[in-house]
């Protein structure tokens, strides 16, 4: 079997990103997929970039630009008091 | 006053821990080789422009290798006399063939070494600083300067007044992120600038016989609530941190921009005062790119970092200045002994989470609004607990500054098959039912009463069968005491005739990681209003002490020198007296509890002091 190699792109087991771990996947040639020595996941790249897409919904504001009124503000018409 | 004020740090790593691929995988041992010490002076060289494009001023922290370059300390130079940056000193990037052929170690941590081989590196370092720029420097820093190391620069070198002296919460999150390999395991230190203590760097100092001399600032500034259930190394005011976490798209990264502003706020609750401080390195903003990203969004990314602080420079919204200017003006304009404070406001997630933060010198106090106000995480600064590190040290790796309350790494509210994890907070019970707050989601907002410092938690209303109760609470801190007085009111009940019991409790242990220390020499002590005491040893052995008229009770945590207590401190009560009770814990919940009880009709309250001190 060939030595698994480092792509052009850093990439990252998806897997053990879940679970809070950064680990570099090696892609095996011969298969055509990267795999993680760490734990079990295998796939190509295209499942590498889904499950990246899966991370990033915990971000849900990922995109947001909050202006320092917007952050002052929040959640302050929660209260059923003015603020002193 | 309204001062938000960046320190911005460059430093000319020649061995980045990132560049020298070969060398990670191990199939290179040359660790000065020409073409990764040109690009990484190079990428220095550009991390200074894009700062001056911007008006900005930096603080050059000379690394060991960087001190015997000629071009390096000719940047250096120039870019001193061109645009007043200070040339600085650092204990990062040690690593290199001068090094090891000098000291035959490999460790790349300062703080990893034995006192006496930190004893050598100070000298050697120092002095050839002295060499090549003709005076010491007055600024330095690592990851981590522990207080043996901070006390001996002191003393050799009075000149410096101010390090870059913890990552804050790199620890066990920031461990296991980096596949259990990267040994900066430091928790536990104030999230902003402060003047620490003699005796612990973490601690803030609590006099100016404690004061160590210098003013320590931590490595990067950090999302506090994130921070809180994730590693820290995807949450700081440096591109790289966002672009690790996955936290933007494309070349798109607000949050960068936000997590400023969110620091902006902070003057509102420090006296017009907050701080940033952004500190990279050469080694993320290599050509061959960093994670995911390629090198024109890396590039991009610190562009647009670094232009939105020019923004706020030239519309008087940041002063920048250097780490020996910011030195001074700490010493002018902040306390020794804090307070500090922060109620952060999530701007990530989604949601409505947020986190309160306190720390002076006697604690360092974190509140999860979404765990109903509970604290989860107390770190007992009062003990001033000196705890070296290093090679030869007991501590070794781990620099953190115990907790006596960590609801992540030690459960926290009951989620689990036996026992209660460590938290401080209440529960309310009504007929057979028992609820904690902390299952009550919440917010808060923060109020000064003279130095006073108020965190008000909005009131929560707690459903039993057949009851409905409304709970408001308020934590009240006089900085340097080490008291936090603890108000709970009954605000309303849907029956007025009920009568509710609030259960004020601190499930407690001690350590620094998740897993369980021996509690064996701590003691529970119980103290009736009538003089009567009564103690116990633990013992894992599930015994507890009770009392109708508590006048204390209290746990000593030998380890950490420690003692917390909970008192009442209101005897209005119109239903029975004051209870108190302490639980010893076992093998399976290696924790110990004490509390005090009150059974309270609608606009009655319960108010109790939790204190903190040195045992």
């Amino acid at each position: 079997m060939p030595q698994g190699r480092t792509g052009v792109i850093n990439y990252r087991c998806p897997h053990c990103l879940f679970r809070a771990i950064d680990y570099d996947l090696l892609f095996d040639r011969e298969v055509g997929a990267f795999y993680c020595r760490r734990c079990n996941w295998e796939g190509d790249e295209r499942e590498i970039l889904t499950l990246y897409a899966v991370y990033k919904t915990q971000y849900k504001d990922m995109l947001r630009r909050w202006t320092i009124d917007e952050i002052r503000d929040k959640d302050e018409s929660d209260w059923d008091t003015p603020a002193r | 006053m309204s001062e938000f004020i960046l320190n911005l740090i460059h430093r000319p790593e020649l061995v980045p821990e990132y560049i020298d691929t070969g060398a990670q995988e191990g199939k290179s041992e040359e660790l000065s080789k020409r073409e990764v010490v040109s690009e990484s002076l190079d990428i220095f060289r550009l991390q200074q422009q894009i700062a001056h494009d911007q008006g900005l001023k930096t603080t050059i922290q000379m690394t060991y290798p960087s001190l015997f370059s000629d071009e390096a300390c000719e940047l250096a130079r120039a870019d001193h006399d061109a645009f007043g940056d200070e040339i600085g000193h650092t204990f990062l990037g040690l690593n290199s063939r001068e090094f090891r052929e000098k000291y035959g170690r490999r460790d790349p941590a300062i703080w990893l070494y034995t006192m006496e081989d930190k004893r050598r590196i100070v000298d050697d370092s120092f002095e050839r600083f002295r060499e090549v720029f003709g005076f010491y420097p007055t600024s330095t820093g690592s990851y981590f300067m522990d207080a043996e190391l901070v006390r001996y620069i002191k003393e050799r070198y009075p000149e410096v007044e101010i390090a870059v002296a913890t990552c804050f919460e790199e620890g066990p999150k920031v461990f296991r992120h980096a596949n259990n390999s990267w040994y900066t395991i430091m928790d536990g230190s104030p999230w902003c600038p402060w003047v620490p203590s003699k005796k612990n760097i973490h601690a803030i100092a609590d006099s100016q016989e404690d004061d160590i001399g210098i003013v320590a600032v931590p490595h990067l500034s950090r999302d506090l609530l994130a921070i809180m259930d994730n590693a820290g190394d995807m949450w700081g005011t440096h591109p790289q941190n966002i672009i690790r976490g996955l936290n933007y798209e494309g070349d798109r990264l607000p949050y960068m921009y936000n997590i400023v502003d969110q620091y902006r706020v902070l003057r509102d609750q420090n006296d017009g005062y907050s701080y940033n401080l952004v500190y990279v390195g050469p080694g993320w903003m290599g050509k061959a790119g960093r994670w995911e990203a390629p090198y024109r969004v890396l590039k991009k990314s610190y562009e647009d970092f670094l232009a939105y602080y020019g923004d706020l420079k030239r519309d008087g919204e940041v002063v920048d200045m250097t780490m020996t200017e910011y030195a001074r003006w700490h010493r002018a304009h902040r306390e020794r002994s804090g307070p500090e404070i922060a109620l952060w406001k999530d701007i990530a997630f989604g949601t409505k989470n947020q986190a309160f933060w306190y720390a002076d010198s006697r604690f360092r106090v974190q509140v999860d609004l979404k765990m109903g106000g509970a604290i989860t995480d107390l770190r007992p600064y009062a003990s001033k607990l000196e705890r070296p590190v290093g090679a030869g040290t007991d501590a070794n790796q781990d620099a953190s500054y115990p907790f006596v309350v960590q609801s992540r790494y030690r459960a926290g509210p009951f989620v689990h098959y036996a026992g209660e994890g460590a938290i401080k907070s209440c529960k309310a019970r009504f007929g057979d039912e028992e609820i904690d707050l902390s299952s009550c989601r919440t917010l808060g907002r923060v109020h000064r009463r003279g130095s006073v410092r108020v965190l008000e938690v909005k009131p929560v209303e707690v459903e039993f069968h057949g009851l409905t109760a409304t709970l408001g609470t308020e934590y009240v801190f006089e900085p340097n005491t080490g008291d936090i007085v603890i108000v709970r009111r009954l605000l309303g009940l849907s029956d007025a005739n009920a009568v509710v019991e609030l259960d004020e409790f601190f499930t407690g242990c001690w350590g620094t990681t998740e897993y369980p220390e021996d509690m064996r020499g701590c003691s529970l002590t119980l103290r009736s209003g009538d003089g009567a005491e009564e103690s116990l040893p633990y013992e894992y052995l599930s015994r507890s002490l009770a009392t109708d008229n508590v006048e204390l009770v209290s746990a000593v945590f030998p380890m950490v020198q420690t003692r917390v207590s909970l008192r009442p401190i209101n005897g209005d009560a119109s239903v029975g007296t004051r209870r108190g009770y302490c639980e010893e814990g076992y093998s399976f919940a290696p924790n110990l509890k004490i509390g005090v009880t009150a059974s309270l009709r609608a606009g009655e309250e319960l108010v109790t002091c939790l204190k903190v001190e040195r045992a």
